[in-house]
């Protein structure tokens, strides 16, 4: 059919159709030509490296970066563990084989198929898929000698992190564990079976730490047996961290508060770097490494004296009177005049309540350094109640409390500072007068953590700079703000500080030749109704829940070196009596040759 | 114009429905052997060959249209659409769909629509009616012209950056020039230019790009790295030999060492199975396909439908010059899918319409007689 073309002109061009024939043709031939050339003519030898010879890229494991402390002992180290793998490309009967497996190594053989279904999707192809995370050397030496007879089976060798002090700084350092479906999903550099930072500084710093794997190019057989093998690329080892804790001093500090809950937080008030970060009870992080057993997780999580619980930055304790130097510092910046006294009696009367001192006879006449020095209640609830809570919660926020520091770890709490707005939010019901005494001995609702005490602490001997609480021996000084207090004003605090330790709640902290301060801080934890004439129980008649927090926030300084040292003894009753001992063997060591 | 002709119902272009589906089929059969994988008992088949099946229902549902609406509308359409598409380039960079780097769909909601795929029917209309128009070989001028309405859609594709794209719209637009023929003054001079100026380009390559030409002329530099595609991908192919592993049996693609298998190389995955003597029966069902759409162009009884059957065929031609040429090592490797073989959604839509184009200036070629 050609001779249907409308008027002449209309016709497609001529030398067009000839070019798609031509077009046709040459496609045809060029490619059927290529198909026979390797198909036919090298299809010999293309058949033979196709059942032979094979490539594969494998991945090389990076090893992490190790973690020392700051004179350069190791804490965070990599250990080679043995893993047994299946290449399932390469295996021709998996079920026989997995029971081979469990022969081997012992393990239920409904597990391991159950692992396998679970798994087989996630891997990439001719990627060992891991089995048994962990073999026993014997068991290795086992496998190694039957493996050629078992195809697609292989013995992985791969870097596990090991916590050389076991629990000693698992609050600091956290742990790694299996890479979970959603971090598989998110980071592609991330395959099945391996170890992400889970917690603390490895989840922090996991981008730093983690290094990046290495490829190499291994020529198989048929079997999946390796024949030549070749590094593309070399694996990158993960970057070397330094932590700012001296490792004698946290072994140190740990030893002090054994078998009881607490927290103790040693810095330098000059740079915010952190010397020793204890939160006890804790628990082994090498556990978490090769996976934790339903049983063994249970047990931790239930345990009543709560081990995950980092209490250094997530714990939120009302302050007692420690909170009196923020209130003390609310109270001299509002011009009233440290010479000014008050009377104690032993108590105080608001409308129809009675607010008692703790000394039940009373401090007589006391001025701002008296009151401070022993904790005078009396004096506090008159500067609460000049102050009220718009004034003392502002000043307490620029103080640095109820925000986070921003110490790098995750999950860090931000303590509370009370406000009326809060209180209607939480209760219903509106601030009243007596809200205010309480608020200023640090009773009531006021929440904060040791680590917050210990930046606020370390503010007022450094001449009034916040700064960030710091984890790494590198990190630079980060100033977060400045306390609101004039140099006057700060000295005077100071100043009482040192006379506590002098004559004061926190005597046993003084030592010869060295200038010390401190506050101690008894925090009710049961808000106890006494009626008028009953005795304040003594702690060990309580039960341990009910017994108070004890707290003790002292500093030191000597020949040019100075340290921030604070203690929270959960339940531990008087802060001067419980914390004391334990921050005084702290500064034996902070000041002995030990401490370089 | 009757919405739909009794007379033009009689005159479907059956063979080249046939050949189409008969592409298609074999291209999602490849599929489901090309996304399975052997296990242990039997094999696992990721959906891909569903979905690809689900697309060429869509696809054919668009072919029907293309075929019942009257090409010559489509001349009217030309500048409206071009216009169109190009302001869908212009949206991309603004508000376009990130994925694996480049900046290339607008998100739709229920799916990502990629505007290159649309700039290229756009290029066939247009195409089509610029050079349809009068009937003397192009010269300069005309040249220049047309070049440059090219330009503008190329231009903005390849800074997306799809160089793939951008050139096939680029191809297309060069394919219908040639098939309307240049003075042989113009042709002389582009003859000898043009080889001169390409390896200008060159220095407009991005690394990977350059990394790839390199890897082609010497695939046994880098084995691992951008020659693995190539050298395990002939592999396959070549250890299919005379009659192939048989289907689902290909043990390179099977255990999973050719990577990309159910996309750009597909082909790799049927040679292996099918052997030479699939491959011929395949490549042979493509030249016939290519053969019924070049009848179109020579039978259309105007040069505009004449001039978009051979767009058509220029889009398809390029298509499986380069993809085979890739996959069979004669060409440096670029995102180029085979089509109907290749998974992937827009692709097939839009090949399955422009079938329906061309069938509907095969079945209108009686019309004109008798108007």
């Amino acid at each position: 059919m050609s001779a249907h073309y409308e008027p002449e002109g209309q016709a497609p061009p001529k030398s067009g159709l000839l070019l798609l024939q031509a077009l046709i043709w040459v496609l045809f031939c060029i490619f059927a030509l290529r198909f026979w050339y390797l198909q036919i003519y090298r299809g010999e030898e293309f058949e033979t490296k196709a059942r032979d010879n094979q490539l594969r890229q494998e991945a090389m494991f990076a090893p992490r970066g190790l973690v020392r402390d700051r004179i350069g002992k190791l804490v965070a180290v990599n250990e080679p563990a043995y893993a047994l793998g299946l290449v399932r490309e390469d295996c021709k009967d998996i079920s026989t084989t997995l029971d081979k497996v469990t022969e081997w190594t012992g393990v239920d053989r409904e597990a391991l198929r159950e692992k396998f279904h679970k798994y087989k999707r996630l891997v990439k192809p001719f990627e060992p898929m891991i089995l048994v995370p962990e073999l026993p050397f014997e068991q290795v030496a086992v496998i190694e000698a039957n493996a050629l007879f078992w195809p697609g089976l292989e013995i992985v060798v791969r870097p596990k992190r090991y916590y050389k002090q076991r629990d000693l700084l698992a609050h600091v350092l956290g742990y790694v564990a299996d890479a979970n479906e959603v971090e598989l999903s998110k980071d592609s550099g991330l395959a099945l079976g391996d170890n992400v930072g889970k917690g603390g500084l490895e989840l922090v710093l996991e981008s730093r730490l983690r290094g990046a794997k290495g490829l190499r190019q291994v020529e198989v057989d048929a079997t999946g047996r390796r024949l030549k093998q070749k590094i593309l690329r070399e694996p990158l080892a993960g970057e070397h961290i330094n932590l700012a804790i001296d490792l004698g001093l946290q072994t140190h500090a740990a030893r002090q508060l054994e078998g009881q809950a607490g927290a103790i937080v040693v810095m330098e008030p000059t740079t915010g770097k952190v010397l020793a970060f204890v939160s006890q009870p804790s628990y082994d992080a090498n556990m978490f490494v090769t996976g934790l057993s339903q049983k063994q997780w249970s047990k931790l999580r239930d345990d009543p004296m709560h081990p995950l619980q980092n209490r250094v930055i997530q714990s939120m304790f009302p302050p007692g009177s420690i909170y009196k130097l923020v209130v003390g510092g609310a109270l001299l910046e509002d011009g009233f005049s440290p010479k000014e006294t008050v009377y104690c009696g032993g108590q105080i009367k608001l409308g129809r309540r009675v607010f008692r001192c703790w000394k039940k006879h009373g401090h007589g006449r006391v001025d701002y350094q008296k009151a401070q020095v022993n904790s005078c209640d009396v004096y506090f609830y008159a500067a609460g109640d000049r102050l009220g809570v718009e004034k003392m919660s502002t000043f307490a926020k620029d103080c640095g409390f109820g925000q986070k520091t921003n110490i790098s770890l995750p999950h860090e709490k931000t303590g509370l500072v009370p406000t009326p707005e809060w209180k209607r939010k939480r209760f219903g019901e509106p601030w009243v007068g007596g809200d205010n005494l309480n608020m200023a001995i640090g009773q009531g609702f006021n929440l904060v953590t040791p680590i917050q005490v210990a930046r606020f602490i370390s503010a007022l001997i450094n001449g009034g700079t916040l700064y960030r609480p710091l984890l790494l021996a590198d990190a630079e000084p980060e100033v977060q703000g400045q306390l609101p207090m004039s140099e006057l004003n700060r000295t005077m605090i100071v100043d009482a500080m040192v006379e506590t330790v002098q004559s004061g709640t926190a005597r046993r902290l003084k030592r010869k030749g060295v200038r010390m301060g401190g506050k101690t801080g008894t925090a009710q934890v049961v808000r106890l109704k006494l009626k008028e004439g009953d005795e304040r129980r003594k702690t060990e008649e309580m039960d341990y829940r009910e017994r108070d927090h004890a707290w003790l926030a002292s500093f030191g300084e000597k020949d040019g070196k100075s340290y921030v040292a604070i203690c929270m003894v959960e339940h531990g009753g008087h802060g001067g009596s419980a914390a004391g001992p334990v921050l005084k063997s702290i500064y034996d060591y902070l000041f002995s040759e030990k401490m370089q | 114009m009757s919405f739909i002709d009794r007379r033009v119902l009689l005159h479907i272009n059956w063979a080249l429905l046939g050949l189409t589906l008969l592409i298609f089929g074999m291209g999602v059969l490849n599929l489901y052997s090309a996304s399975g994988f052997r296990l242990e008992s039997g094999v696992a088949v990721n959906p891909y060959y569903q979905k690809q099946l689900a697309w060429g229902l869509i696809g054919m549902g668009g072919m029907l249209v293309c075929i019942f609406l009257d090409y010559r509308h489509l001349k009217t359409l030309a500048w409206p659409l071009f216009w169109l598409s190009v302001g869908l380039l212009i949206c991309v960079p603004l508000f376009g769909k990130t994925i694996y780097g480049a900046r290339r769909w607008l998100d739709l909601g229920f799916f990502n629509f990629q505007p290159s795929e649309a700039a290229k029917i756009s290029m066939l209309l247009i195409g089509a009616k610029l050079l349809s128009k009068g009937q003397r070989p192009l010269d300069w001028i005309g040249l220049i012209g047309v070049t440059l309405v090219g330009c503008i859609p190329a231009g903005l594709i390849i800074l997306q950056p799809d160089l793939g794209s951008g050139l096939s719209v680029l191809m297309l637009l060069g394919g219908l020039i040639l098939y309307r023929g240049l003075q042989s003054q113009v042709l002389k001079t582009l003859f000898i230019t043009v080889p001169l100026l390409l390896p200008l380009s060159w220095f407009f390559l991005h690394d990977y790009q350059k990394q790839r030409i390199l890897t082609f002329l010497n695939p046994g530099s880098d084995p691992l790295g951008s020659g693995y595609h190539i050298l395990q991908s002939q592999i396959a192919i070549g250890s299919g030999r005379m009659w192939g592993k048989g289907f689902l049996a290909g043990t390179q693609s099977q255990l999973r060492f050719l990577p990309e298998k159910h996309t750009d190389f597909a082909v790799a995955v049927f040679g292996e199975e099918w052997g030479f003597a699939g491959c011929i029966i395949l490549l042979s069902l493509f030249c016939l396909f290519l053969y019924q759409i070049f009848l179109t162009a020579q039978e259309a009884k105007d040069r505009f439908g004449s001039f978009l059957a051979a767009g058509v065929f220029f889009y398809f031609f390029w298509q499986v010059l380069i993809n085979m040429g890739m996959v069979l090592g004669l060409m440096p490797v670029v995102g180029i899918p085979l089509p109907f073989i290749s998974y992937g959604g827009s692709a097939m839509v839009v090949n399955l319409c422009l079938i329906g184009v061309v069938m509907n200036v095969s079945m209108r070629r009686f019309v004109f007689k008798r108007s």
